[in-house]
């Protein structure tokens, strides 16, 4: 039999190690797992920094701007905040809400001299989504197009 | 008519609350049982003004008035009579209202059933619980109504989000709602516990059904939400490490970890501080996930920019909320002595210990990631978003510790165990677990952390069945049974034990669906055109032609899609896309072919040219273990409620 006082000392060292290792794994993995979001003029004004790394970029799909290549899943489609434009190539199926004119996340990464290349496209939204602005404006468009919907 | 109805009662109930909150406090301080009566016959009052209140909002939906603010952004006259009803929980204000009436439902039981049983905590568990009733209905009435009127009423109202329209998203909000409101009478129990500083393991004792309840139907609630994403959503997974979906799981997780430490309080009398901090923050996160999901703060922060009050107000109720509880359990720590101590490491207070560790660590590892990005988003202009491989990186070790703890837990004993005893009791077991692990690579589980998980199964798998067996023989050769009545007698006199047994067994058979879907899911993106063929697993699918179909609300591209397998009958598979008419959005409905061992699911996509269309085909292994494992962990703990206290005698 050990003397009481170790076997304290070892239980709590246990729950030490155990807790320790568990809270070390968490933010092990956190820092890496961050994906910042960027506008499309953000996404530009920073695209040096951005180079190569995963971030998402959000605003509208211009109207217009959508191509297919025949015969294949791959579009490509310019995404828009009013103030500047991505051009974004992505392979595969598109979700529902994803449309001209439709509010867009795209989740991907964006190399300089190439076109945004995107793993995800999220289309989360009700359809009357405005892209988040920042500001009192994104807010007040958001409100207006409810109440058009409700008229 | 109905509206102003259940608006007026609201009204009343909010007062009743109030009054609630109050009249157990004058009671006591002035010696009149007479006003803790009427708190309790305010209980009862609020439980029927909140069921007239929900009725009239029902009946505003069946009658499309849509002079109904909220009836006309979540109904439309072309809406299915049963979505219709349930459309009251499908936006916040009505979820609101029934996340209270829930509540007082609940609140009404307590002061019904514990009323003689528990005199002395009795006006407490009442206050505290108008406190949270009054809190909830001034949210309701005064920052997120659903009884708001148009001025100008719309002819037709803007219909329920297709996506809503479904079984799985109407049973999902009422289940997921009984398990956060469940916590609220242990938590107003711990509290009264607190308050008048006895009893410090009765409060325990006297809401172990309302813990288990609760958690089960949270267990209920999260599944619903996850089948629903499954089916309904057409990206073949289940979970997404979306906020919404964390801020269920975690009262989820501490609340699992408060139904293992109560465990040892009963038997031991340890950890007692620590039960009320579990019991205090499992109901908080359900408090916090119903804020975080129903105040739209999720999509955005800037959503509360439109509603600043709201946000206000909740941030307010949870300081509250938090300030109390754990002021008073600061306040009142020097009761909560802790006379036993844990004597060693190999004992199953200990292994409960690190269970605990596990598992509040993985709550930690959820918040953190839901949290985060809304605090960068509040302190700073940046947006952030955390993805799924963090929330994967981290819980697939704490599933597989969990794992190795639940094989412990059977076979280990109370207060202290001999080296040499434990490893003959695990040693069967651990080998069994290792040939597992090494064997389940050559049979297809080439992923490290499947092996793990698959020898750490059987492990889990071993140890249940030993004990299982040697209580058999036990009592057969002490009652002279027949094995099969030895079983009976086993499992119906010890309800609590094999309960939780059975809930580890679902446990196992969820992980084995986690393991397989998550780790060896196949996906196929191509094109199809009419008599194409292709190939998956042990599939051949062909598409065989596309039709148009049409039902009351919305109509549909359909594939008609030959699945076949060699040795097995032929089976038709029909995706489609749907288009609402009330929506322009289309929507996809996935066709599954679901078997134990795996699902055939086949999402249709958009005409690519003339007659050729886009597939998405997953082949998803096991992935009906998850729902078949649920469904045994919910028995399980049923099972567990059939019994009411620990029988004072030797437990076999």
């Amino acid at each position: 039999m050990k003397p009481l006082a170790n076997k304290r000392l070892f239980l709590i060292l246990t729950v030490l190690v155990v807790g320790g290792s568990l809270a070390a794994l968490v933010f092990s993995s956190f820092t890496g797992a961050l994906v910042y979001f960027h506008t499309p003029a953000e996404a530009v004004a920073k695209q040096r920094e951005l180079d190569g790394k995963k971030i998402r970029v959000g605003g509208m799909v211009q109207a217009g701007s959508l191509v297919r290549e025949a015969g294949t899943l791959k579009i490509r489609f310019l995404v828009t905040d009013g103030k500047a434009q991505i051009p974004v190539r992505y392979d595969g199926m598109v979700p529902d809400l994803f449309r001209e004119g439709q509010g867009v996340v795209v989740e991907g990464t964006w190399k300089s001299g190439q076109d945004f290349s995107a793993d995800t496209i999220l289309a989360k939204h009700s359809e009357d989504y405005v892209p988040v602005e920042m500001s009192e404006q994104g807010i007040a468009k958001s409100k207006e197009s409810l109440m058009k919907s409700l008229k | 008519m109905w509206i102003e109805i259940a608006h007026f009662s609201t009204l009343i109930a909010l007062m009743l609350a109030g009054l609630m909150l109050i009249a157990p406090w004058i009671g006591l301080r002035w010696q009149r049982m007479v006003w803790i009566r009427v708190a309790r016959q305010a209980a009862f009052m609020i439980c029927a003004l909140l069921t007239l209140a929900s009725a009239g909002l029902i009946a505003s939906f069946l009658k499309h008035d849509f002079s109904v603010q909220y009836v006309a952004e979540h109904a439309s006259l072309k809406l299915p009579v049963f979505y219709l009803a349930t459309a009251m929980w499908g936006g916040h204000e009505g979820s609101l209202l029934l996340w209270a009436w829930m509540l007082s439902l609940f609140v009404a039981i307590a002061a019904w059933k514990h009323w003689n049983t528990h005199p002395v905590s009795m006006p407490w568990v009442l206050s505290i619980n108008g406190g949270l009733l009054l809190g909830f209905l001034l949210l309701v009435v005064f920052l997120s109504s659903p009884f708001e009127r148009l001025l100008s009423p719309p002819p037709d109202g803007r219909d329920l989000n297709p996506l809503l329209q479904d079984p799985g998203m109407v049973f999902h909000p009422p289940f997921l709602y009984m398990g956060y409101v469940g916590f609220a009478i242990p938590y107003a129990f711990a509290m009264a516990a607190l308050i008048t500083s006895q009893g410090d393991s009765e409060w325990i004792l006297a809401t172990r059904r309302w813990t288990l309840f609760s958690w089960a139907m949270l267990t209920i609630g999260i599944v619903f939400g996850a089948y629903w994403a499954y089916y309904e959503l057409g990206w073949g997974g289940y979970w997404a490490w979306d906020p919404v979906e964390n801020a269920s799981f975690m009262p989820w997780l501490t609340g699992l970890a408060f139904l293992h430490s109560v465990m040892v309080q009963e038997r031991r009398r340890m950890f007692k501080t620590w039960n009320l901090f579990l019991i205090i923050t499992t109901f908080a996160l359900s408090l916090l996930g119903t804020f975080l999901v129903r105040s739209g703060v999720l999509s955005s922060v800037h959503a509360f920019a439109t509603d600043p009050g709201r946000g206000v107000y909740i941030l307010m109720f949870m300081s509250a909320l938090l300030l109390f509880s754990f002021g008073l359990l600061t306040a009142k720590s020097d009761q909560l002595r802790e006379t036993p101590k844990l004597e060693s490491p190999w004992s199953k207070e200990f292994s409960f210990l690190i269970n605990n560790l596990f598992l509040v660590a993985g709550a930690c590892t959820v918040l953190l990631g839901t949290l985060y990005p809304l605090a960068v988003e509040t302190l700073s202009t940046a947006k952030v978003s955390v993805g799924a491989p963090y929330y994967n990186k981290v819980f697939i070790p704490i599933m597989l510790g969990m794992l190795a703890l639940m094989g412990l837990g059977p076979l280990i004993p109370w207060q202290r165990a001999s080296l040499a005893k434990l490893r003959q009791e695990f040693l069967p077991a651990g080998i069994i677990g290792l040939i597992g692990m090494l064997v389940a690579p050559l049979v297809g589980v080439t992923h490290p952390s499947g092996a793990i998980a698959t020898g750490l199964i059987l492990f889990v798998g071993a140890t249940h069945l030993k004990d299982l067996l040697r209580n058999i023989k036990t009592r057969m050769s002490r009652e002279s049974l027949s094995a099969p009545g030895a079983f009976l007698r086993l499992v119906t006199r010890n309800k609590r034990r094999y309960g939780g047994m059975l809930v580890h067994l679902g446990t196992l058979v969820m992980v084995a669906g986690f393991v397989g879907s998550g780790l060896f899911q196949e996906e196929r993106d191509l094109f199809l055109a009419k008599g194409d063929s292709m190939r998956i697993g042990s599939w051949s699918l062909t598409l065989e032609s596309m039709d148009k179909t049409a039902r009351r609300n919305w109509q549909a591209d359909e594939a008609v899609i030959r699945a076949e397998r060699p040795g097995e009958a032929t089976l038709m598979l029909r995706p489609q896309k749907r288009v609402y008419s009330e929506h322009s959005q289309p929507t996809t409905e996935a066709a599954i072919h679901s078997s134990w061992r795996e699902d055939l699911y086949v999402v249709l996509g958009d005409g690519v040219k003339d007659g050729v269309w886009a597939f998405r085909i997953y082949r998803t292994p096991l992935v009906s273990w998850i729902w078949i494992g649920s469904g045994i962990m919910v028995v399980g703990v049923f099972w567990a409620m059939l019994q009411g206290r620990r029988l004072q005698r030797r437990a076999d």
